[in-house]
């Protein structure tokens, strides 16, 4: 990609009192792609977000955008849309009004702006909502109209911050399909930060791992949930992280065979089990105090207080 | 005892108290004039000239004051709610030493700086205008509030949602825009807050018009005091207390409206905006005007404290005032000055007791709100002036208890009634800030609810507790207006004393009691400041 496209993060840092919450983030976004930023909570993922919004100052490094270094652009001239976990509509305004602010601010004529209004609301389908005051909408709906309003304005780069985390979990996956689907039809750079692995993975075209303020990680989803690369990203993604000999090797909880005790090569003891969606999930502690999940299908759960062995299908080899 | 009596029963002493010290003497004061004089009688004393001169002048320098004081104050409000500075947090808590003086003391600092006799009206002798007349009177009450004013202000700003500022900008919205949509609106609540409460204060103002104008600049408040001491017209006097009481309920009601929104802070409220950067637009003039109202502040403190240091009995060397005072060779209220003092201390702090003990009562119920009737009625001393509230007192108490013997329990239940207010709302924002999850919590493990409140509660709200019963007491320890309708000379406090001296042109006595007032003040504040809590109001 040449530098003129898209986002560009380079060697970024952001420090509080002199420290670091961010340090040597790399990285790009091409026009039109959607990136899923992921992490664990405090591992800078807002933070990133917002600074490259230009709400955070930079201790260090660079963001352009389409090639314009974003240095001394201030936030409101960077073409950078932001929603919130919590959407934030102006108060005592109608739907339609939200939705016409990015296009007034703009000062773009009369004619423009309901043509604006009108496209974003027939995106998200808020026609039947256009005239109700923003105080009376649900969260979906509020959800909703946040991200048509951000549409409105064409910004050239949207940055989502856990726009589903405090919606419902029905509707949680609705919305996700359908903002995935628009904005992919949009054609707009995104940003997408998310701590929900699952979420993060199904929406990204391409997956970041953010830990303790360094990017970690990057790839396709499928490659990044094959591979992780440190002990961190694999705990994160839901994998049991063991010591074998003198190396670490991860295990997915769904990849763990359940085996007699005797000559096992990990001895457990379950702690406990029950039922999980269509199958059933035991929690393990093995004779070393490491703690095991293992996921299963068919079969019964193992009984609470058995003593089992456990075997790997599949290993990751993580770096020392 | 069944569920809800125990919010109720909390509520009493305090609902009693108010009731009993404030509704019912208020009432009878009233409906006695009323009820003896008729309709005739209120038509009489409606129509007297003095006393609509007396109204007038009341909605005149109250209006003048309010808007004075936003346009002075609102800068320095937004430079301490948007813009980060060293030494912010310092000056935002030493905003409240003017607030603690007794009015007395800015009159003096206003004659200080201002008069014929101070440097700056050598050097440019129109400024004496400012020391006296309608000019001098809204100088005093805005140097008064104005600190009151940016502080709501500040209060209003930090209640604006940082998420919408930032979603506002991402959408392409400039500073202006931002101000107008996400960060102005409460900013505006916070400064409007402010100027109700500077027009009420102002309003009724009693030490500014009488020491710096005379009659014809009276507001209700000396006038009334006028009709009761000057005049013996007690009957005209009640009429008249009513009549403003009934004029300042939309004000007070406004006001209580507005803290009440500010209060219930909107939902980015829990995220700090982010300070503007200080190369945008608008931050050189916000600095200049907040720096001009920080000097102008600074300026006539120093000067009480330096004509304090240096105040000389006439003809006498420069200190020799302080000798006097505290030797007893000058007396203005009867007694010496250290007598003044000790009386000063033991009412303010028997006043600052009561109201702390009655706000830690109210707080049990109103940690969850009561309704707004309720709040109202609890804040009625607010509403009602210190010379009607004293007046009422008199009235209604002192033939009850006896006559002039019992006067000193009226003066200290007269500055608990003045400083209750200030002690529940304080307690209010620190117990607002106590999780609620907290208290369930207790209660969950078996405590009752009162158990929980004092035992777990309060000593979280600890830092506002002593806030405010600080805060009653530097109030009661300036409190003038109501102490010196009450008061004999067996009893007179340090602010009744200073009001003597500086009547009576005792110059280097009276600024040696100023500067003794500010020091008490600052000490009050800096124990205020270790609290560590603000005070709303």
């Amino acid at each position: 990609m040449s530098s003129s496209e898209g986002l560009e993060v380079v060697d970024l840092a952001v420090a509080w009192n002199g420290v670091r919450v961010l340090d040597g983030v790399t990285f790009s976004l091409r026009p039109g792609e959607l990136v899923t930023l992921m992490g664990p909570n405090g591992s800078g993922k807002t933070t990133l977000l917002r600074a490259i919004a230009g709400f955070e100052p930079v201790a260090a490094g660079r963001v352009s955008l389409e090639g314009r270094d974003l240095a001394r652009v201030p936030p409101h001239a960077r073409g950078v849309g932001l929603l919130f976990q919590e959407p934030v509509l102006l108060p005592r305004r109608t739907v339609a009004e939200n939705l016409a602010f990015g296009p007034e601010v703009q000062r773009l004529d009369a004619t423009l702006v309901a043509a604006r209004v009108a496209e974003a609301a027939e995106r998200l389908h808020l026609g039947d909502l256009l005239d109700r005051p923003s105080e009376a909408l649900s969260g979906g709906e509020r959800q909703r109209v946040a991200l048509a309003r951000t549409l409105a304005a064409r910004p050239r780069l949207v940055l989502l911050d856990e726009p589903f985390a405090a919606v419902d979990p029905e509707l949680r996956a609705e919305l996700r399909s359908e903002f995935r689907r628009i904005l992919l039809r949009e054609g707009v750079s995104v940003l997408h930060v998310t701590h929900d692995r699952e979420e993060g993975l199904f929406l990204g075209d391409r997956v970041l791992l953010l830990d303790r303020g360094r990017l970690v990680q990057a790839g396709r989803p499928r490659e990044v949930f094959e591979n992780p690369a440190t002990a961190g990203v694999a705990r994160f993604l839901g994998y049991n992280v063991a010591r074998e000999g003198d190396r670490l090797v991860a295990v997915h909880p769904t990849e763990v065979e359940l085996l007699a005790p005797e000559g096992a090569e990990v001895e457990a003891t379950v702690v406990a089990s029950g039922p999980v969606g269509d199958g059933w999930a035991a929690f393990l502690e093995a004779r070393d105090g490491a703690r095991w999940e293992v996921r299963g299908r068919s079969g019964p759960p193992p009984v609470e207080g058995a003593r089992v062995g456990l075997r790997g299908r599949r290993r990751v080899l993580l770096p020392r | 005892m069944r569920r809800g009596a125990a919010p109720t029963l909390a509520l009493a002493p305090v609902s009693l108290f108010v009731g009993l010290l404030a509704a019912l003497p208020v009432a009878f004061l009233v409906g006695r004039a009323l009820v003896s004089s008729g309709l005739p009688g209120l038509v009489a004393a409606w129509s007297d000239p003095l006393n609509g001169q007396a109204v007038e002048n009341s909605l005149v320098q109250g209006g003048l004051s309010a808007v004075a004081t936003v346009a002075s104050g609102y800068p320095l409000g937004v430079l301490l709610g948007r813009y980060d500075w060293r030494g912010r947090s310092v000056v935002r808590a030493a905003l409240v030493v003017p607030f603690l003086l007794p009015s007395l003391v800015m009159v003096l600092g206003v004659e200080d700086l201002f008069g014929p006799t101070s440097p700056m009206a050598q050097a440019l002798p129109a400024v004496t205008q400012l020391a006296r007349g309608v000019p001098g009177i809204v100088l005093v009450n805005l140097l008064f509030n104005v600190p009151m004013v940016a502080l709501l202000t500040a209060v209003g700003i930090e209640s604006a949602s940082a998420p919408l500022e930032e979603t506002l900008t991402t959408l392409g919205a400039g500073p202006l825009r931002v101000y107008r949509e996400a960060w102005g609106p409460p900013s505006w609540r916070g400064a409007l807050a402010g100027g109700l409460l500077t027009f009420l204060f102002s309003a009724l103002a009693f030490a500014a018009p009488l020491l710096l104008c005379g009659p014809r600049c009276y507001t209700v408040e000396a006038r009334v005091w006028s009709l009761v001491r000057e005049l013996l017209a007690p009957g005209e006097a009640a009429l008249l207390a009513g009549t403003m009481v009934v004029l300042l309920v939309a004000p007070a009601l406004a006001y209580f409206l507005l803290v009440r929104r500010l209060e219930g802070a909107g939902p980015g409220a829990s995220r700090r905006l982010r300070p503007i950067p200080w190369r945008s637009p608008g931050a050189w003039p916000v600095l200049a005007a907040s720096v001009a109202v920080l000097a102008l502040l600074t300026g006539l403190l120093g000067s009480v404290v330096a004509r304090a240091v240096v105040a000389a009995r006439p003809g006498g060397a420069p200190g020799s005032a302080w000798g006097a005072l505290f030797t007893g060779s000058a007396t203005a209220g009867g007694i010496p000055t250290s007598a003044a003092l000790v009386n000063s201390l033991v009412f303010a702090g028997s006043a600052a007791a009561i109201a702390t003990l009655l706000a830690v009562a109210a707080g049990f119920a109103r940690r969850d709100g009561v309704r707004s009737a309720l709040r109202v009625y609890l804040f009625l001393p607010l509403l009602v002036s210190p010379v009607v509230l004293a007046f009422a007192l008199a009235t209604f108490w002192r033939p009850l208890l006896g006559g002039d013997a019992q006067v000193w329990l009226l003066v200290l239940l007269a500055q608990a009634t003045v400083a209750l207010p200030f002690a529940l709302q304080s307690l209010d924002v620190g117990l607002a800030a106590v999780p609620r999850a907290f208290r369930e919590a207790a209660q969950s493990l078996g405590a009752r609810p009162f158990a929980a409140y004092l035992e777990g509660e309060l000593p979280l709200a600890r830092g506002a507790l002593v806030t405010g019963a600080l805060f009653a007491f530097a109030l009661g320890l300036g409190e003038f207006t109501a102490t010196y309708f009450l008061v004999t000379p067996a009893f007179t406090t340090l602010p009744v004393e200073l009001y003597h001296y500086a009547a009576t042109r005792a110059a280097g006595l009276a600024d040696a009691l100023a500067g003794l007032l500010v020091v008490v003040s600052l000490a009050a504040f800096l124990l205020v400041q270790r609290g560590g809590y603000r005070v709303l109001l």
